[in-house]
């Protein structure tokens, strides 16, 4: 009925022509405000933490000075970022930030795969229920919490693992302190935590699965392990491609708040990556423009990365992001 | 005939599948034990004797029963507050975010214009932000420091879950719904209000879970942003408690309490099983939330799995 009613305006005030800008935007929100009330809320909380702070991203190119403020102080130009480059731990830092998150790619990404194919072989609807249940259980479990566990398990006096390999004969590991495991601890933890979360995705995709593929299969006489190879895998294989396409847009992210709980002097070598150092740099040492600049460099390679991966996925996929 | 000789070999399972199917079974049970093990551990050991624990006899059930560790839990002034502060800014920030979520969801879910700029300035967000020293910046300048008020409206909408949520509204609640409560006079508000969110039970819990999950289980906002102890929630002093090397600090924490030696070394004693039990009363109601609202949460979580 509205919409009639502003066509027939249409007609009145523009004679066929296109309306001027002032004219819709008059109309859309006569039309529409009621929308962009509800609307608002929402979009000034995203204003304030995620618009606002872009704000300061300028603090990168200047010297900030808290007493001069964000456009008080001095330009620099790209000397933070030249610092960074410069700086002693910068392989350290780009190397470990980018082989963590490429070895869990490349164990997180298939275990949830085969978790749901596995899954999707039980006849028992109620015990299949039962387990996804148990499986999603690890998912809410805090960051801290995780950490936690990790040393109180892997404590050298009475954790649960070393009382284990003492008893069996070997020598007591300092796992929290020996560079060398923080990698496979990091790694193990996330997938105890989230492979069973992950596998709702191909969980839903084999659901969607026409089961009268099944029936004729069945009647074909195929096995499980053929149904698995010849049906649900291909099904499955253009969403796994997808992800593993989307994953890469983040090779270089840091997921900083684990890290920082399992840093320990001890294993810097390794657990020494890029979130953490902007944290431990930026807040603890109070390098404001040194540390923006380099949250900044990882945006936006991240951000370039995501629209390229992005792009690949849209050409082999017909399906994206935006 | 031939149906039958199909039904035949429907009852029959072929000898590769019954093979397939006990060793599938026998890879969930180790699956199933590598979950649950360590989560029954930590149970067991928060009831059991801090000398069983620390000599590493507590496997597989509770030794010397006591409860000595929640005792000192609850004895704990400064995780009693903290306990408190979780629950406060859990409970507000949920509320705020689930409401927020839920009327940006429902515009979205229309068409009105310059829709295509408001998806654009909701969805740029996940993909670009300015860090964490702008951010933190921003909010020192705000003078939202060391606030309640920031612990409850920082990042209150997740671009996310907000398109989970009108995908669900587009999908579930018919257009038709709209024409026709408009014809009968309905503004957006009250269709909004009388029919979207009684037919969105389900997302709202969905939603309910996930921002309330996400915000009691955060811990680095807080130590970002909250110099005040006294503000702190759960999971931050929970990380003084347990993620730590070095049982001083840990041990610091329970024995600040005790007035003499004897006290003292009895509260360090108490520590160690304090800790698992810090992680029971922590985890304990999360996961009881989730085992609660799971039948809703799979066809949830997978709309919004779908959409991405």
């Amino acid at each position: 009925m509205k919409t009639s009613a502003a066509s027939a305006k249409r007609i009145r005030t523009g004679a066929g022509a296109r309306k001027s800008l002032g004219v819709r935007f008059v109309d859309a929100v006569k039309r529409d405000w009621q929308l962009y009330i509800l609307l608002l809320p929402a979009m000034f909380f995203v204003f304030l933490f995620c618009y606002l702070p872009l704000y300061g991203i300028q603090i990168a190119f200047r010297d900030y000075k808290a007493v001069l403020g964000i456009t008080g102080s001095e330009w620099v130009g790209l000397k933070n970022f030249t610092d960074f480059f410069s700086a002693y731990y910068f392989q350290r830092l780009i190397t470990n930030t980018f082989l963590l998150n490429l070895y869990n790619l490349l164990w997180s990404f298939p275990i949830p795969i085969i978790m749901a194919i596995l899954l999707n072989q039980f006849t028992r609807p109620r015990v299949k229920k039962i387990t996804q249940t148990v499986i999603y259980i690890p998912h809410f479990i805090s960051t801290v919490v995780m950490a936690g566990m990790l040393y109180l398990f892997l404590s050298p006096t009475n954790g649960i693992i070393n009382t284990l390999i003492t008893a069996l004969g070997g020598e007591s590991i300092y796992f929290m302190v020996e560079p060398e495991w923080f990698r496979t601890l990091f790694i193990t933890t996330d997938i105890w935590q989230h492979a069973g979360w992950n596998t709702i995705l191909y969980i839903a995709t084999l659901t969607g699965i026409d089961p009268g593929l099944y029936e004729a299969a069945t009647i074909d006489g195929a096995t499980k392990l053929q149904k698995i190879r010849h049906i649900e895998i291909p099904h499955l294989i253009p969403i796994a491609v997808m992800m593993l396409i989307l994953n890469c847009g983040s090779l270089l992210a840091s997921n900083t708040d684990k890290a920082l709980l399992m840093q320990t002097s001890g294993n810097m070598a390794t657990s020494d990556i890029i979130g953490v150092y902007v944290y431990q740099m930026g807040l603890g040492k109070a390098q404001f423009s040194y540390t923006t600049a380099i949250g900044l460099m990882t945006n936006v390679i991240n951000f370039v990365m995501i629209i390229a991966v992005n792009w690949i996925a849209k050409r082999l996929n017909d399906t994206s992001l935006f | 005939m031939e149906k039958a000789h199909a039904q035949k070999k429907k009852i029959q399972k072929p000898m590769g599948d019954r093979i397939f199917d006990t060793i599938n079974a026998v890879i969930w049970v180790i699956i199933l034990a590598v979950i649950l093990y360590p989560l029954w551990l930590i149970l067991i050991a928060s009831v059991s004797d801090p000398d069983a624990v620390i000599a590493g006899e507590v496997l597989f059930w509770p030794k010397d029963f006591s409860l000595m560790g929640y005792e000192a839990v609850f004895d704990n002034d400064e995780l009693i507050r903290s306990y408190l502060n979780a629950i406060i800014y859990t409970v507000f920030g949920t509320l705020l975010s689930v409401v927020v979520t839920m009327m940006a969801a429902y515009s979205l879910s229309r068409k009105f214009s310059g829709k295509k700029f408001v998806n654009f300035y909701f969805v740029f967000t996940m993909f670009f932000n300015g860090g964490l020293i702008p951010q933190f910046l921003m909010v020192r300048d705000l003078g939202l420091m060391d606030t309640v008020l920031l612990m409850i409206i920082i990042n209150c909408v997740s671009v996310w879950n907000l398109m989970v949520a009108r995908t669900y509204i587009s999908m579930n609640i018919p257009n038709d719904l709209y024409e026709a409560a408009a014809i009968d006079g309905a503004s957006h508000f009250t269709y909004f209000l009388r029919v979207v969110l009684p037919l969105s039970g389900m997302i709202i819990a969905v939603l309910c879970v996930y921002y309330g999950v996400a915000r009691w289980n955060d811990y680095f906002t807080a130590l970002v942003y909250i110099r005040d102890r006294a503000k702190l929630p759960l999971q931050t002093i929970l990380r003084e408690i347990l993620a730590t090397l070095t049982a001083t600090n840990s041990d610091s924490f329970f024995s600040a309490y005790a007035d003499d030696i004897k006290g003292m070394t009895e509260a360090v004693r108490k520590a160690e099983v304090a800790k698992y039990c810090c992680i029971v009363i922590s985890t304990g109601p999360a996961v009881i939330l989730y085992i609660f609202m799971q039948k809703y949460f799979v066809k949830g979580v997978m709309i919004g799995s779908l959409k991405g």
